[in-house]
């Protein structure tokens, strides 16, 4: 601790006095308060939650976490490499924002770095991964003024960006997870039986093949780096609802719609939707309404908004899903939704606050 | 009657802070030099009817006016009136008495016409000895008497709360307050209260958890058809005015006035135990018990101070020293930093908390696991731990950092508005009506949402700022509340509150 400190200071006295070195002091400052913390104290009130965003966003990262382990376990050792790649990528470009805006740095990358790797294919090339978080960083979140006022989640930026950008290579990179041994803990990458497989919703919607529950829960199908073990994603989820840092209102919309709406459309208009416990488990969807559909920045603030916004999620996501050229619509059913949030937020004010009414 | 237990939503439990006061009472030595504001609690400030050199006893009135509102101010030892001037006393400029103790007998001189037997004295000599006391000044609308005490008279009051409900970080403790024969003059303290104010229904509002004080009062009580007892949740700001109304009366506040304007008094335990005190033993009210909280106190305790004490007497020698110390007034959320040691304490004191002003920056403080850490979150270990005492300190716990819409602040505003909604209007300059709409007016200032937020803005003063700035492009609050409220003594709570 001392030797960090010692550090710290003889840089920041050197960077101090050099004019280019200057401009670097965000970064330094980021370093400062991350290591030790603040020294500021408080006015009225005098007393403060000891929560704050640091904190907030390691327990997301924590939260994530059982999921990343399982992914390196079931692709191999070269989901460390993605991950970093992720981080370096992604960092630079909030580091060059930082220094530009002379402005600190926020911690919202830290998740941003993690999530979107854990929504690649295995097999995605680094140079892709580097493209898209650069990409999803800057137009997802820099150019609307950094965090807090981002209106898309970047990693979801990044990704579509990507698939429309290289669709070959981000549908076609699918593996078969290791399942034995120690599995790709001591891999570096699926080569033995690196046949191309598909994922369950394209299995299902070209052959009608069902994945069993089994598989799908515990990671044995073909799919991004961080979807495929859902026991770890639903587990995570359900932690950061206890903690109160994700309102539980907008996954349980989204979930619940995506569970009913098949029923009722079968029903009604007779055309094939898988069933509504496979819609669940398959894809993206867990992933999807658990860490990124839930995102404060860029989901509603409203209470009604969220459920509106959770439903209208579900229903996309099974349109797109079913009816549309593309396999994976949690994404696209995001962004959009994202752009409608301050829409739904605005409607939802207007008809709370109607005027003439005493409060 | 027993009513089942009720809360409002949002808000938010404060639990087991460490330093809680215990409940045993000490009587603070004598004070040598009392300085007695001539503003405490409800009322205008009055002018001093002594003056220098003047021979004073305990319990003597050194102001009084009958003619606007207000109720007199006693000197509170023996002694000589040194001086009277004009002193800062929490932020507004108010003339003070001071007057050296040259007799440091406890003794008080007793009022006279009081009656243990206070059903025989009539209805008038039940509120002179209530005006005469000084008791009619506490709390945020004073008790109606025929004397101007309050801004409406007696009669016009509908419903009476007595609250004792302790929702703060530190409260005074209720065990200490009802000890033994206490309960039994409390109850007596409602009665008579109830006897001058014939009108009104009597609503006992106490902490939930306190069940056994809950089902003693349930059981003297029961033959009383006027009386409802609450056990509340001890959520905060479950003790705001703003809040008791519509959680008992089931009654929208109009926010920015006094409960006293829609018909209702809302008093604490302190007040009605003063009452009880004045009319059956003539006690005038210059001595007050506070509840000095924290973990910068070396013994948590209560003492009953003479009013007109300076801090320093109180605390010189129970405060820690080997650490830098805050000490706040009444309340960690909205209390005054008591700055100034040398000021006196006077009758609206009922807490002094002290905590450390912890400056020192810690090494990676957001991954500690934070065993004493309390937060709105269940994110630190304290959350699963409830029985460990949290420790509170000034630190800020993290940067500011840009809203990041969590909800976390509108989910616990007791007042049902959104607090990052309006900032954020507030720090764009978007001031107009729409923010009116939105409920701006109607904050409370319970500081609960600076208190939970994350990214560590300071959303209550820039609610704060925005209701200024609004009102000075007139847009007044009176238009969110006048239209919806039939209420009484408008002028002279005007009179009272913009002095
Ligand atoms: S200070 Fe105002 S806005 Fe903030 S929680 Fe309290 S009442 Fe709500
Ligand atoms: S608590 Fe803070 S960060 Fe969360 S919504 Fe309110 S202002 Fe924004």
């Amino acid at each position: 601790m001392r030797f960090i400190k010692n550090t710290l200071d003889k840089v920041k006295i050197i960077a101090g006095n050099n004019k280019y070195l200057k401009t670097f002091k965000p970064v330094l400052n980021a370093m400062d308060e991350f290591f030790f913390g603040t020294d500021k104290v408080t006015t009225l009130p005098h007393i403060v939650d000891n929560m704050d965003i640091k904190r907030l966003m390691s327990l997301v990262i924590i939260a994530l976490l059982p999921v990343t382990i399982a992914s390196i376990y079931f692709w191999g050792l070269r989901v460390l490499l993605v991950i970093m790649v992720s981080y370096a990528f992604g960092g630079l470009i909030e580091v060059c924002f930082a220094v530009f805006r002379k402005k600190e740095i926020h911690e919202g990358f830290l998740v941003t770095g993690l999530i979107f790797p854990l929504i690649l294919p295995p097999g995605v090339p680094l140079w892709v991964v580097a493209v898209g978080v650069m990409f999803g960083v800057m137009f997802g979140k820099e150019v609307f003024g950094g965090t807090g006022r981002n209106i898309f989640n970047p990693a979801i930026v990044g990704r579509v960006f990507l698939t429309i950008a290289f669709p070959k290579i981000m549908t076609m990179n699918w593996q078969m997870p290791f399942n034995k041994g120690l599995g790709g803990f001591i891999h570096f990458q699926n080569t033995v039986d690196a046949v191309t497989t598909a994922t369950p919703l394209v299995l299902f919607k070209n052959q009608g093949i069902v994945t069993s529950y089994s598989n799908l829960m515990f990671g044995q199908s073909a799919g991004c780096i961080g979807e495929t073990f859902r026991v770890g994603i639903i587990a995570g989820g359900l932690f950061l609802i206890v903690m109160r840092i994700v309102d539980w209102r907008l996954p349980l919309a989204y979930l619940a719609t995506v569970f009913v709406f098949p029923y009722l459309s079968n029903h009604l208009i007779h055309t094939q939707f898988a069933l509504g416990g496979f819609q669940l488990f398959s894809g993206g969807l867990l992933l999807g309404a658990f860490f990124m559909a839930t995102d404060p920045v860029t989901s509603p603030f409203t209470k009604p908004g969220r459920w509106i916004s959770g439903a209208l999620l579900g229903i996309l996501t099974l349109l797109i899903r079913n009816l549309s050229g593309y396999m994976e619509g949690v994404m696209f059913s995001i962004l959009l939704i994202n752009a409608f949030t301050p829409l739904i937020d605005t409607a939802v004010l207007k008809a709370r606050y109607k005027k003439g009414r005493p409060r | 009657m027993l009513k089942p237990a009720r809360t409002f939503r949002g808000g938010y439990r404060f639990k087991n802070f460490n330093g809680q006061a215990r409940p045993v009472i000490v009587e603070n030595h004598m004070p040598v030099l009392v300085t007695i504001p001539l503003k405490q609690g409800f009322g205008a400030e009055l002018k001093s009817l002594v003056k220098k050199g003047d021979a004073v006893f305990a319990g003597q009135i050194i102001a009084r006016d009958d003619n606007v509102v207000s109720s007199p101010i006693h000197s509170s030892v023996n002694g000589v009136v040194e001086e009277v001037r004009r002193m800062n006393y929490f932020k507004r400029q108010t003339a003070m008495v001071i007057i050296r103790t040259n007799n440091a007998s406890r003794e008080i001189l007793r009022i006279e016409g009081c009656s243990l037997d206070w059903a025989r004295l009539s209805n008038e000599k039940i509120e002179e000895l209530i005006y005469l006391s000084g008791v009619s000044s506490l709390d945020r609308e004073g008790i109606p008497t025929r004397f101007k005490s309050s801004i409406i008279p007696p009669e016009e009051v509908k419903h009476l709360i007595v609250h004792g409900v302790g929702s703060e970080p530190y409260n005074i403790s209720l065990d200490l307050l009802l000890k033994d024969k206490n309960l039994l003059n409390f109850l007596e303290g409602v009665k008579i209260l109830k006897r001058i104010m014939p009108n009104s229904k009597v609503h006992l509002s106490l902490n939930a958890k306190k069940r056994s004080i809950i089902e003693q009062v349930a059981k003297l009580t029961s033959q009383l058809e006027w009386l409802d007892t609450y056990p509340l949740e001890p959520k905060y700001p479950q003790g705001y005015d703003e809040i008791l109304v519509p959680t008992i009366l089931n009654q929208n506040f109009p926010y920015g006035y006094s409960a006293a304007n829609i018909g209702v008094v809302i008093l604490n335990i302190q007040a009605v135990l003063g009452v009880y005190e004045a009319v059956c033993n003539g006690k005038p009210f210059i001595e007050r018990v506070i509840a000095i909280c924290g973990p910068s106190i070396k013994d948590n305790i209560h003492v009953k101070v003479r009013v007109g004490t300076p801090l320093k007497d109180i605390l010189a020698e129970r405060i820690k020293i080997e650490m830098p110390v805050r000490v706040v007034m009444n309340s960690l959320l909205t209390g005054f930093q008591l700055n100034d040691i040398s000021l006196p304490v006077d009758r609206t004191f009922s807490h002094i908390v002290a905590i450390p002003e912890k400056k020192e920056r810690e090494f990676l403080s957001f991954m500690r696991p934070g065993k004493t850490r309390d937060s709105y979150t269940r994110a630190f270990l304290a959350g699963i731990l409830p029985w460990i005492k949290r420790a509170p300190d000034t630190n800020k716990h993290g940067e500011e950092r840009p809203c990041i819409s969590c909800g976390f602040c509108e989910r616990a505003c007791p007042v049902k508005i959104i607090p990052h909604l309006l900032a954020k209007h507030v720090q764009r300059n978007l001031i107009d009506e729409t923010i009116m709409n939105y409920g701006i007016f109607n904050c409370i200032e319970c500081g609960l949402c600076s208190y939970v937020c994350p990214s560590k803005i300071s959303l209550m003063k820039i609610i704060k700022e925005g209701q200024d700035k609004l009102t000075m492009q007139g847009c007044d609050s009176t238009q969110c509340i006048l239209p919806y409220f039939n209420l009484k003594g408008i002028e002279e709570y005007r009179g009272v509150t913009k002095l």
